[in-house]
């Protein structure tokens, strides 16, 4: 399937994957820093496991850590 | 891992180290690379957890950071340059012009001075009240309320309210509930469990080590609804339960310039790992001066709220889980009673700071208050007789020999 992340296409195997398995396959090194919005709704981090993202979900994971114009 | 100190050691690296260095390193560099261009705009738009400019992040300081999130189970943590950074910054981003918080009539002194001095003629508007009495809470909080503030042990007064019963009524009435948690961290209070929202400590204090640094923490226990903070209400729509790190990031901290350094980040993260032992003993070190203080002839009073006798004694002891900080005040007849017994000291220094490894005292109505007015002095609770005492880790029988040998002068 593909879904977006971050607005980028990205292709996913099978017909739906959970947020934890997609950060995991993103690399993202500590989830606990990352907030996930799938299709614009703001995903509670205790529903990582049972969220699935399927085909043409659009997903963002956003940080506090960068940020401005220096 | 469940104990406090296993997890401030052996909490996971949040980034690998590239030599695999067990101790998070100093990045003492202002700028960092990107691999790309999409990836330094990523980075920017914080959909990429990557650095780009030290005033905004670093790895050392992000490294301090996760530490005490994991330690306070708190959303997320912001490091600052100093405590009152933390306290300026937060009420920067709640609060402006034509808004109110609701605060204690009892606060640190230079607390009092930002918001009556610094932050008063841009106009805002500071309520104080008693924080003893929950009601006068609740009837100071109107539709133009921003937050209300404050300290979980107030210093110098040793007040200590009921924060349960002031979360509920900040809960119901929709204003987020500020804790200066700096005298008890997260080892001794679970500020999360008691409904406050943002807790903010100085690092300078029991994290440092050691007045190695100074240090501030805004923590973001993830509970309140940002929608419902007018000023943070349309960030809330696009960064949900970050609006409140967003904003600061974004904009209060970033253009503030108050950020943490590298290496006060990376001795407060070593300063961490024996922090409990240390509020341990300086606990025990304060009960047991404060029980001796209270037998002496020449003592009138003594405030600390591990006594039984102390107001606030059944309440610090459900927040703080028995034990009760390492500040004492104790009252001597006169002024220059307290100015004569201070000079008698051998051991313990004179000098402004609290939660060290040594032991400190002063006279705060000549000092920390010294720019308000006597009037303005009691108000706050600040008397002419009283001294407060900082106690730190040394062995209890050498500071009581130097109380003794000072009191024996008077």
């Amino acid at each position: 399937m593909k879904i977006k992340v971050n607005g980028e296409e990205q292709a996913v195997e099978g017909s739906s994957i959970s947020i934890a398995q997609l950060l995991k396959l993103n690399e993202v090194e500590n989830p606990g820093m990352v907030t996930v919005q799938l299709d614009g709704e703001f995903v509670d981090k205790d529903n990582y496991e049972a969220t699935q993202v399927k085909e043409n979900n659009e997903v963002e994971f956003l940080y506090y850590m960068g940020g401005g114009s220096v | 891992m469940k104990g406090f100190t296993t997890k401030s050691i052996h909490i996971e690296r949040f980034k690998p180290d590239v030599h695999g260095a067990l101790r998070m390193p100093v990045y003492d560099s202002v700028a960092f690379e990107h691999a790309s261009s999409k990836d330094i705009q990523l980075a920017f738009e914080g959909k990429k957890p990557s650095h780009s400019y030290s005033r905004i992040s670093n790895p050392t300081v992000e490294e301090f950071e996760q530490k005490i999130r994991v330690l306070s189970d708190a959303f997320a943590v912001l490091a600052v340059s100093s405590g009152m950074a933390a306290i300026s910054n937060t009420i920067l981003t709640l609060a402006g012009a034509n808004t109110n918080i609701v605060t204690s009539k009892h606060l640190f002194g230079n607390t009092f001075s930002l918001f009556e001095h610094t932050l008063k003629p841009w106009g805002l508007e500071t309520r104080y009240v008693s924080m003893s009495n929950p009601d006068e809470v609740a009837n100071a909080i109107d539709e133009n309320t921003r937050a209300v503030f404050l300290e979980n042990i107030t210093n110098p007064q040793m007040e200590v309210a009921d924060i349960a019963k002031i979360s509920k009524i900040t809960k119901e009435k929709k204003v987020p509930l500020i804790i200066d948690g700096t005298v008890t961290t997260p080892y001794l209070f679970k500020s999360k469990d008691f409904g406050v929202n943002i807790e903010l400590i100085s690092s300078t204090k029991y994290i440092s080590g050691g007045a190695t640094s100074v240090g501030g923490l805004i923590i973001d226990n993830g509970n309140f609804d940002w929608k419902n903070s007018p000023k943070l209400a349309e960030m809330a729509r696009k960064r949900g339960p970050g609006a409140l790190m967003s904003i600061l990031k974004q904009e209060v901290y970033r253009n503030m310039g108050a950020c943490h350094s590298a290496h006060n980040a990376y001795l407060q993260t070593l300063g961490l790992e024996t922090m409990g032992m240390r509020i341990d003993r300086s606990c025990e070190n304060t009960l047991g001066l404060a029980n001796y203080l209270s037998q002496h002839a020449k003592v009138v009073g003594v405030n600390y709220p591990g006594l039984t006798d102390s107001p606030y004694h059944e309440v610090a002891k459900k927040q703080f889980g028995g034990k009760y900080g390492g500040i004492l005040t104790m009252d001597l007849e006169s002024k220059d009673a307290c100015y004569c017994f201070m000079d008698e000291l051998k051991l313990i220094k004179r000098a402004t700071n609290i939660n060290d490894n040594k032991t400190m005292i002063i006279h705060p109505n000549s000092t920390i208050y010294c720019e308000y007015s006597e009037e303005e002095k009691l108000g706050m609770g600040i008397r002419p007789t009283m001294l407060r005492v900082a106690v730190g880790i040394e062995d209890l029988e050498d500071l009581l020999n130097d109380f003794e040998q000072g009191l024996d002068k008077l």
